[in-house]
């Protein structure tokens, strides 16, 4: 199996590699097309602002590499943090900009003024019924999160909720377009679980 | 590698930390890890990136890495050798421009501000640069300072404290606490599981932090984090 960890100059991709290398699967950090369309499963990693990475997506032309293997072949994706709000319709971060839009989620700032913001730090989550990702976990749902937006959908089915002040989206299975809002890559054995259960897909 | 005292007690090399630390066992002993070069001469940020690298291979939890980050070659290197924050100290006084420049980059949760602080005279002073040079501005206006660069944590180190296992200073600067908007991890003067307990069922600290417990006492972090668990206080659990 081969997984491609698409680098776009932003995130945390040595730690993603590293828990792949821990579970004993073969991946590449690319930004070359070919290599993107033949992977078995996607990862697109990601730190930073949401308007500077779709810029650095389009400048690399992956927008149509990406929705070819997501929407055309259907090559299962997980977008991790930041990846995960790109594969939404939109952020308001800094100004509004469109994601991917391979999930109909919003991205916007946590509306609670009260609350510490970056929301940072281990959290528990609500899995959703029958879901693929939590498949094999037990009651203690950790991860760790560090973000200061937030998700928001009208989609219930195979999302996950956090709660910071207001429930959000901790992550989602939808078709073959996975995401999380937290650090599989950092959340201890929680994180390394659920990764392994997105290799088995 | 050296613990985190400003006597700078030497406790071994990279070396000697691999052959006495299973640092993948401790990993699961603590939530977050803070790797900082304290050397005070001849830094080498690609030479301490390797050794980055080399010690989280196989931990899997946040990492902050700080300690002569001068430019955002430096941070986009650590980056690169698997750091996901950054921790800043001198250059949140020296250089305002590449906090801002990383703050807009990055975002501000790469960016955990580092304050070394003293009690003098009943006065509270800054010191950068190691804890070698002492800063003029009062600590609360250099908190407000910080917090207004858009940085995402403040690591909070009491420099009497450090190195002294008793307790954290959290009594003396509760006043300072308030007015902290952003997360709050406070460190120097950990000795046992009681100080973490203390601190974590404070209402103003978000986390705690130690160099003192594990580099010096056999399993205590795993026994630290049973009881602070025992205690009911809310810290995540794995599988």
């Amino acid at each position: 199996m081969t997984v491609a960890i698409v680098d776009y100059g932003m995130g945390n991709i040595y730690s993603v590699q590293s828990a792949l290398k821990f579970l004993g699967c073969d991946s590449i950090c690319t930004s070359n097309k070919e290599e993107i369309i033949n992977a078995d499963k996607i990862i697109l990693p990601g730190v930073g602002s949401f308007k500077q990475a779709i810029e650095n997506i389009e400048k690399l032309n992956l927008i149509p590499v990406l929705k070819k293997a997501v929407i055309e072949n259907k090559t299962p994706i997980l977008g991790i943090c930041l990846g995960m709000q790109l594969l939404g319709f939109s952020s308001t971060e800094e100004t509004i900009s469109k994601g991917l839009g391979f999930f109909p989620g919003v991205v916007e700032k946590f509306k609670n003024n009260s609350l510490k913001i970056p929301h940072v730090g281990f959290n528990n989550i609500t899995p959703p019924h029958n879901s693929i990702l939590y498949s094999n976990f037990n009651n203690n749902l950790d991860f760790y999160f560090v973000h200061s937006y937030r998700m928001s959908t009208d989609i219930k089915k195979g999302v996950a909720f956090c709660n910071y002040g207001e429930d959000f989206v901790a992550s989602f299975e939808y078709q073959n377009i996975f995401g999380t809002q937290f650090h599989p890559e950092k959340s201890q054995t929680n994180g390394l679980n659920l990764i392994q259960n997105f290799l088995n897909i | 590698m050296l613990s985190r005292n400003f006597r700078l007690q030497k406790v071994g090399d990279f070396n000697w930390l691999k052959k006495h630390y299973n640092f993948e066992k401790i990993a699961f002993s603590i939530d977050e890890l803070i790797i900082l070069d304290v050397s005070r001469n001849n830094r080498d940020i690609v030479k301490f990136s390797n050794v980055v690298k080399e010690v989280i291979s196989n931990v899997f939890i946040p990492v902050s890495v700080g300690g002569g980050i001068r430019d955002l070659n430096d941070a986009d290197l650590l980056l690169k050798s698997g750091a996901d924050k950054i921790v800043l100290n001198s250059s949140l006084n020296n250089n305002n421009s590449l906090v801002k420049e990383l703050v807009k980059k990055y975002g501000s949760q790469f960016i955990v501000a580092s304050i070394d602080y003293k009690i003098e005279n009943e006065n509270f002073v800054v010191y950068i640069e190691n804890g070698s040079r002492k800063l003029e501005i009062s600590l609360l206006d250099y908190i407000e300072n910080i917090e207004n660069l858009n940085i995402g944590e403040i690591y909070f180190n009491s420099m009497d404290k450090d190195g002294t296992g008793q307790g954290f200073d959290i009594d003396k600067v509760e006043f300072i606490l308030k007015q902290i908007t952003c997360p709050l991890i406070i460190s120097g003067g950990a000795g046992n599981e009681l100080h973490f307990i203390e601190a974590l069922k404070h209402c103003l600290i978000d986390a705690v932090a130690t160099a003192n417990l594990y580099n010096f006492i056999g399993d205590s972090l795993p026994k630290s984090r049973e009881q602070i668990i025992k205690h009911n206080i809310k810290i995540a659990n794995w599988i």
